[in-house]
This record gives C-alpha cells, sequence and structure tokens, in this order.
C-alpha cells in the first residue's frame, strides 16, 4: 500500500516537474511560461518532500515561487508582448499540440526506469527506448522551426511597411520592426539536438553506471534542526559568506537598476515631460464619426429598459 | 525506498536537459533566466536524491542545496537587474540584440 502510494507520488510529481518545464520551454507567451515554471517548481517541491528533504522541499516553495517567480512575473510585465498576443495569428497551434504530444515519450521513458528498477537489461531497453523518441523530437522541432520562419514572413512583410508602423507605434517602439516575433532564436533545432544530445547522454550515463553505494539508512524525520545546527556549526563561514554573498548582490541589484545620474543618459531623458504634440493618427481603422454620433441613443433606450426590468 | 535513486536521476536528467533547451534556444533574457532556474532545480534534485539514498545521516548535502538556492537568488536579482537596465537603454530583451557587448 504504501509502495503503490510512494510510486503514484513520485509519478505525480516528476511529471508535473517535467511537464511543466517542457510547457515552459515551448510555450508561446512569456507570462504562461512563468506560470509552467511555477507548476515545475511545486512537481520538484513534491519530489524533495518525498526525499525526505521537507526543508528543502518548504525553502523551494518560498525561495523560489514566493521570490523569483514573483520577480520573473513582475519583469515579464515591463516586457514586449508577455502574452504572446502576436503569435496568436501565426499558424503555431498544431505545432504547440504535437509538442504536447511529444511529452509523452519522455514520461514513459522515466516510468520505466522506475518500474524496473533491478534488471539492467530493462534499463538499456528503456534508455534506447528513449533515444529512439527523442530523435523524432528534433526532427520536429526542425520543422517547427521551419514553419515559423514561413509564418513570420508575412509579418515582417507587414511591418515594413512604413505608414503601417506610423500608425501602429506599438510595434516600433519594440524595435521589432522587420524581425519575427517568436520568443525563439534561429539556432532553435540546434538547441534541441543539444538538449536532447544532453539528455540522452545522462540518462545513457545512468543506465551505463554501476549500482551506487545505497544505503537502508532512514534520515531523522526531524532534519530541519540538524541541518540548522550543521549551519550554525561547521558551515558557519559559509553561511555567513552567504549572507555577505545576499548583501553584495541586493547592493548591486539596486545599483544596476537605479537610473543614472548622468544628465545624458537615455534613462534621465525618458523620464522628461515633453512638450510637444503626439503625433496624428491617420489611419485608426474605426468607423467614421458620423455614425457614432447615433449610438448613444439606443444606449439610452437600452438602459432606459434595464431600470425598468430592475423596477419589476 | 520503493522507488529507486535512477528514477530521480532521469528526472533530474530530463529537467537539466529542458534547461539546456531554454538557455540556448530562447530568445529573450528573461527567458534565458527561467531555463537557468530549471537547471538550478535540476542540481538540487540531484544533490537531495544522493543524500537520501547514499549518506541520509549526513545532512552536509541539505546545507549544499540551501547554498545552491541562495546563490541563484542573488544571480536571479543581479540578471533581471542587468535585463531592466538593458531594456531601458535599448528597449529591448533579446538576447541577439546584445551581441555588440561581446569584448
Amino acid at each position: 500500500m504504501m509502495a503503490a502510494f510512494d510510486i503514484l507520488a513520485f509519478g505525480a510529481c516528476s511529471f508535473v516537474a517535467v511537464a511543466g518545464a517542457l510547457g515552459m520551454a515551448t510555450t508561446m507567451s512569456m507570462f504562461r511560461s512563468g506560470i509552467f515554471l511555477m507548476a515545475s517548481f511545486i512537481g520538484v517541491a513534491g519530489l524533495f518532500i518525498l526525499l525526505s528533504a521537507d526543508l528543502i522541499g518548504l525553502l523551494q516553495v518560498m525561495m523560489y515561487i514566493g521570490g523569483f517567480l514573483v520577480m520573473i512575473l513582475f519583469m515579464v510585465l515591463v516586457m514586449h508582448d508577455p502574452g504572446g498576443a502576436m503569435m496568436a495569428g501565426m499558424e503555431l497551434s498544431p505545432l504547440e499540440r504535437w509538442f504536447s504530444k511529444g511529452l509523452v515519450p519522455r514520461d514513459e521513458a522515466t516510468s520505466a526506469g522506475q518500474d524496473d528498477p533491478a534488471s539492467g537489461e530493462g534499463r538499456s531497453h528503456a534508455g534506447n527506448r528513449h533515444e529512439g523518441h527523442a530523435m523524432p523530437h528534433g526532427e520536429g522541432r526542425h520543422g517547427h522551426a521551419r514553419d515559423h520562419g514561413g509564418g513570420a514572413m508575412p509579418h515582417g512583410a507587414h511591418g515594413g511597411h512604413a505608414e503601417h508602423r506610423h500608425a501602429d507605434h506599438q510595434h516600433g517602439d519594440g524595435g521589432h520592426g522587420g524581425m519575427d516575433m517568436s520568443m525563439v532564436t534561429p539556432v532553435r533545432p540546434l538547441a534541441a539536438w543539444l538538449a536532447a544530445a544532453a539528455g540522452v547522454v545522462l540518462v545513457g550515463m545512468l543506465f551505463l553506471r554501476p549500482a551506487w553505494p545505497v544505503t537502508d539508512a532512514v534520515p531523522d524525520p526531524d532534519s530541519a534542526r540538524r541541518v540548522g545546527n550543521l549551519l550554525m556549526d561547521k558551515y558557519m563561514v559559509a553561511f555567513e559568506g552567504a549572507g555577505f554573498l545576499i548583501l553584495i548582490g541586493i547592493f548591486g541589484a539596486v545599483l544596476l537598476a537605479r537610473p543614472s545620474t548622468h544628465p545624458d543618459d537615455p534613462s534621465r531623458a525618458a523620464k522628461a515631460a515633453v512638450d510637444a504634440k503626439p503625433e496624428a493618427i491617420r489611419d485608426d481603422r474605426l468607423a467614421p464619426l458620423a455614425e457614432a454620433g447615433g449610438a448613444p441613443e439606443p444606449e439610452h433606450h437600452g438602459s432606459h429598459h434595464g431600470h425598468e426590468d430592475h423596477v419589476g | 525506498m520503493t522507488v529507486p535513486l535512477t528514477a530521480y536521476l532521469v528526472v533530474a536528467a530530463l529537467l537539466f536537459a529542458i534547461g539546456v533547451y531554454t538557455v540556448v534556444a530562447q530568445r529573450s533574457a528573461v527567458m534565458v533566466l527561467m531555463g537557468v532556474e530549471v537547471l538550478l532545480n535540476a542540481i538540487g534534485l540531484n544533490v537531495v536524491a544522493f543524500w537520501r539514498f547514499t549518506a541520509p545521516t549526513d545532512y552536509s548535502a541539505q546545507v549544499l542545496a540551501i547554498l545552491v538556492v541562495t546563490v541563484g537568488a542573488i544571480e536571479m536579482a543581479i540578471g533581471l537587474a542587468l535585463v531592466l537596465l538593458l531594456y531601458r537603454q535599448r528597449r529591448t530583451v533579446e538576447v541577439d540584440a546584445y551581441t555588440d557587448l561581446n569584448g
């Protein structure tokens, strides 16, 4: 019973961790990437707790989710196109679905490694399976990147149109003029191959390695107390060094993020109020004003009706 | 321990591979930082798994994991401050736009 629960919890946590990371890497919206990253962190925290490192698990949730993720999402909100709305028009959804299908082989490899721990043959089999599935992965990303370039092409031509750029000022501001808007670089297929190679090499090394000297000893359930004693006793210098590092790091971050005091600095110029008329909008793609004049009357009518209903 | 050490290491290896992919393939600097976070997670998972299975009575591994998280926090703060600064100067966070920083 306990064993089944262990396996089930491990499977759920590792699935959340890996699927969250995969979603983070492949989704087109930066904000969603942040949320996927949170799922991945939660999965890893669950794995920590399963490994009876409760303190590290709680620290993971507090530090990564409470601290880093808030920082990341704050940064994302400053970004250009955080929600990936510009990507919505490009034909990506089938390929994204392809990516979510790509989740299956990896998890198979994981569960295979978990099901037969003892037999080396089963392990190498799982390794082969993983490798076999990893290859189409890379190719699929290849196709994705190529398609993606094709999808981005019309948009680039669009942005090159001078008038359009004037009307759509937001686009020009981001410095994205004629470039494609994807979140990934052109080296994406190469990166996919590299990542697949890294994963295959790491997993292959795991399966080639003879058994680790695993002990059956059970850690103290009150491990937080032991860790605290170690931190204050044996690793005092590391603890103080980490504290000093945090202090210096925060100083550095504040110094970097502060607006420069140099008068020629563009960050100062951007803050000054500019007393100039904004550029006239030539084509706002709205209906002419003549029609807008007739609009208030039906609205009034409607509100009257609503009022009557409310009274009745 | 019904779940073997190798299973945890496989999960960590997958996380590491995804992190490598994210760091190399993403165009935005913030996404690259997210990839680094996934890499640090994979490292922490490896450390804690090895602690649990090979030396559960020595808690030094947890201290190491805590230090990894701390260094990750510093890296994140500095990295985001750098990104904010570069964004303010160049109005873009794409790492490809920073190639002229290559000295």
